[in-house]
C-alpha cells in the first residue's frame, strides 16, 4: 500500500498480487492507524476485492471522507447530529469510483461538517498527525490526510471549502488537489458553504491525483453547477513540458521582510520556498515577484468566515433531529430541535451558525455579507488579472509545519496572517489548486501550492508534476519524528 | 444596526434553536469582534459599493434547463430508516397546530 496507483495496477495486471490481498493489507493497516491516530469513523471490514482490472483504479483500496454519502454505509459528517445516519443513495463522485472497481475500505474523520481546520472537532475525537502525534493534521480532511500519509492506501477523497484538502495535505507531507469548481459533482457531498465547496483528492503523488480526478469528474444532472469536462485529460497530459510557463509569487506573502519578528520556522519555510522558485526557473519556467494590495489580503480571513458562516447557517437548517438524526427530548417541536442541536453540535460550529445568522439578518447584510462578497470579487479579479500574464500563482502553504495540538483553537484571531489563509482564494474563484510537499523543517513536512485559472487544471498539474519530479518528496510515507 | 452583545448572541441562538453556554457565548463575541473590525475596514476600499457582490465561484456559468424525465422515487420505507420515531409510513411529531395536546 506504499506504492503508486500505476505500480499497484501493474502488480494486479501481472497477477503478482490480488485485489483481495490489497484490501486485506489496507484493512489491517486501517486498524493499526486507527489505534495510533484515530483517523476513521468507520472501517469497512467486509470490503472485498475484485477481479476487475480494466481501469487504473480497479481493485485498489481507497478512503472516503465521511461527508460523502454512501448508500447503506454509516455517513456522519463527523457530527453527533448524524451519528447514526445511513444514506439511501451514493454521492456521484464516489459512485464513479465504485463503477470502475475501486474498493472503499474506510470512512475518514473530518472536522464536524468540514467546518474547521484542525482535525480536532470530529465527534469521534482528535486525529493525530502521523509525523508527530503531538501535532494536528489540520482539516477538515484530517483522517484522509492521515491515512494516505500513513500508507493505508494510495488515495482518499476529500472536500475543500477554504483549504480543507490542501492544508492537511501540507501538514502530512502529501499531495492535495481540488480541481476547478464544478468539475467534480457535489451531489451527495454534505454541503457546508455551497458557493465554496469543492470535491477533490489526497494522494502521495501528482500523477495519482490526476488519475483519481479523471475518474471522479464529469457533468452530473444532479448538480447544476457541474460542467462538461470531457476534453480535459489530466493524466494523459501530465508529462507535457512546462518550459516557457510563467509563474508568479506574491511579495507581501513570501518575503520575510514583510513580517515583524518572524519566527525561525517562518524564515526557514520562506527560504525553502524561494529555493523551489529557483528550481522552477531551472525547469525553464519564468517566475516573477508581483504585489497585491495588503489591505485586500488582510481582509481575506474575515471575508471567508463571513461568507462561509452565512452559507453554512442556511445549509444546516435541515438538521432538526426529526426526519433523520437522533431525536431530541422535549414535548414541543422547538424543544426537540433545541435539545438535538445543543447536544449534537460542537462549540465551533454553534458559534459559526450564530455569526452566520447575524450576518444574514436584513439590517446587517449590506455591512457584512454583501461587503464580504464584494471583497471576494476584488480578490478574484486581482487573481484573474494575474492569470492574464501568468499560467499560475505559486505560494508557500501556511506559516510552516503542522501546529501543536495543545495550541489548537480554530478561532479567528487578530494575528491570523494572510499567509495562513490565502488558499481560500482558490475557493472564492473556483480556481484549480494543488499542494505538494516541498521540504522539511525539523523533520516535519512543509509544502507549496500552485493555483491556476479556472478550467486550466491540466496546466496546473503539469507544473506541479514537473516540480515534484525535481524534488525528493514524491510518494513519501510518514515517519514519526517523535 | 443592532449591537452585537451577549444578549443578542443568546437571542440569535434561541432563534436558531441552539443552546449556548456562557463560555460559548463569549467565544462568539470574541470571534465576531475580529470579523467586525476587519470588515469595517472594507468601507475604506475605493468605490466598494460599486463592486457587484460575488455570489458564486464561477459567475460566468451558463445554466441550462434539463429535460423533464419521469423516474422512480425513493421508497418511503427507505427514507424512514433514519427517523427515530415513525408510525406506519409517517414521521411521528408532537402536535404543532390546534392548541394544547
Amino acid at each position: 500500500m506504499d506504492k503508486t496507483i500505476l505500480e499497484l495496477h501493474e502488480l494486479l495486471k501481472n497477477k503478482k498480487i490480488s485485489s483481495q490481498e490489497l484490501v486485506a493489507e489496507s484493512l489491517k493497516k486501517s486498524h493499526e492507524i486507527q489505534e495510533k491516530y484515530n483517523a476513521f469513523v468507520t472501517i469497512l471490514d467486509d470490503a472485498k476485492g475484485t477481479d476487475k482490472i480494466d481501469h487504473l483504479l480497479s481493485g485498489i483500496p481507497f478512503g472516503i471522507k465521511d461527508n460523502y454519502s454512501m448508500k447503506n454505509v454509516l455517513s456522519t459528517g463527523s457530527s453527533n447530529t448524524l451519528k447514526d445516519y445511513v444514506p439511501f443513495y451514493t454521492a456521484t463522485a464516489l459512485q464513479k469510483l465504485l463503477d470502475v472497481g475501486a474498493i472503499p475500505v474506510n470512512k475518514t474523520v473530518l472536522d464536524e461538517f468540514g467546518m474547521g481546520g484542525t482535525g480536532t472537532t470530529g465527534h469521534t475525537g482528535i486525529v493525530k498527525n502521523p509525523w508527530d502525534p503531538t501535532r494536528m493534521t489540520a482539516g477538515s480532511s484530517a483522517g484522509s490526510a492521515c491515512a494516505v500519509a500513513s500508507g493505508v492506501y494510495p488515495y482518499a477523497l476529500g472536500s475543500d471549502t477554504g483549504d480543507s484538502i490542501r492544508k492537511p495535505a501540507a501538514y502530512c507531507g502529501i499531495v492535495g488537489y481540488k480541481p476547478t469548481y464544478g468539475m467534480i459533482s457535489r451531489y451527495g457531498l454534505f454541503p457546508f458553504a455551497s458557493s465554496l465547496d469543492h470535491c477533490g483528492v489526497l494522494t502521495r503523488s501528482v500523477c495519482d491525483a490526476a488519475i483519481v480526478v479523471d475518474a471522479m469528474k464529469g457533468i452530473d444532472e444532479h448538480d447544476m453547477t457541474s460542467w462538461d469536462s470531457k476534453d480535459i485529460h489530466l493524466y494523459e497530459n501530465i508529462t507535457k513540458s512546462v518550459e516557457g510557463k510563467k509563474l508568479c509569487y506574491i511579495k507581501e506573502l513570501c518575503n520575510i521582510e514583510m513580517y515583524d519578528n518572524p519566527t525561525e520556522e517562518l524564515q526557514n519555510h520562506l527560504k525553502n520556498f524561494k529555493e523551489k522558485i529557483e528550481l522552477c526557473k531551472s525547469l525553464g519556467m519564468k517566475v516573477d515577484e508581483v504585489s497585491i494590495d495588503p489591505k485586500l489580503l488582510n481582509a481575506l480571513p474575515s471575508v471567508y468566515v463571513a461568507i462561509s458562516c452565512a452559507e453554512a447557517t442556511s445549509n444546516m437548517s435541515n438538521l432538526t433531529g426529526i426526519i433523520f438524526g437522533p431525536r431530541g427530548e422535549g414535548d414541543k417541536y422547538e424543544e426537540i430541535m433545541m435539545d438535538h442541536r445543543t447536544k449534537g453540535f460542537s462549540p465551533l460550529i454553534k458559534r459559526r451558525f450564530v455569526i452566520g445568522s447575524y450576518i444574514l439578518q436584513k439590517e446587517n447584510q449590506e455591512r457584512y455579507f454583501k461587503n464580504a462578497q464584494r471583497v471576494r470579487r476584488l480578490l478574484v479579479d486581482a487573481w484573474k488579472e494575474l492569470y492574464r500574464t501568468y499560467d499560475a500563482v505559486i505560494l508557500p502553504v501556511g506559516t510552516g509545519v503542522a501546529k501543536h495540538l495543545d495550541g489548537s483553537k480554530d478561532i479567528l484571531t487578530k494575528d491570523t496572517a494572510a499567509l495562513e489563509e490565502h488558499l481560500q482564494i482558490g475557493n472564492f474563484g473556483g480556481f484549480p489548486s494543488i499542494t505538494i510537499p516541498d521540504g522539511f523543517i525539523d523533520g516535519l513536512p512543509v509544502a507549496l501550492n500552485i493555483t491556476g485559472n479556472c478550467f486550466e487544471d491540466e496546466k496546473v498539474l503539469q507544473i506541479a508534476y514537473a516540480l515534484e519530479s525535481k524534488m525528493d518528496y514524491k510518494n513519501q510515507i510518514a515517519k514519526e519524528v517523535k | 444596526m443592532t449591537k452585537f452583545s451577549k444578549e443578542l448572541v443568546d437571542d440569535l441562538a434561541k432563534k436558531l434553536l441552539i443552546g449556548l453556554s456562557s463560555e460559548e457565548n463569549q467565544m462568539v463575541l470574541d470571534e465576531f469582534a475580529i470579523i467586525d473590525e476587519n470588515l469595517s475596514k472594507v468601507d475604506d476600499f475605493e468605490n466598494i459599493k460599486d463592486v457587484s457582490p460575488m455570489t458564486h465561484a464561477l459567475d460566468d456559468f451558463v445554466f441550462s434547463l434539463r429535460e423533464d424525465k419521469a423516474s422512480d422515487s425513493v421508497p418511503i420505507e427507505d427514507l424512514l430508516k433514519n427517523c427515530d420515531q415513525i408510525e406506519g409510513r409517517e414521521v411521528e411529531v408532537p402536535k404543532v397546530v390546534g392548541g394544547e395536546n
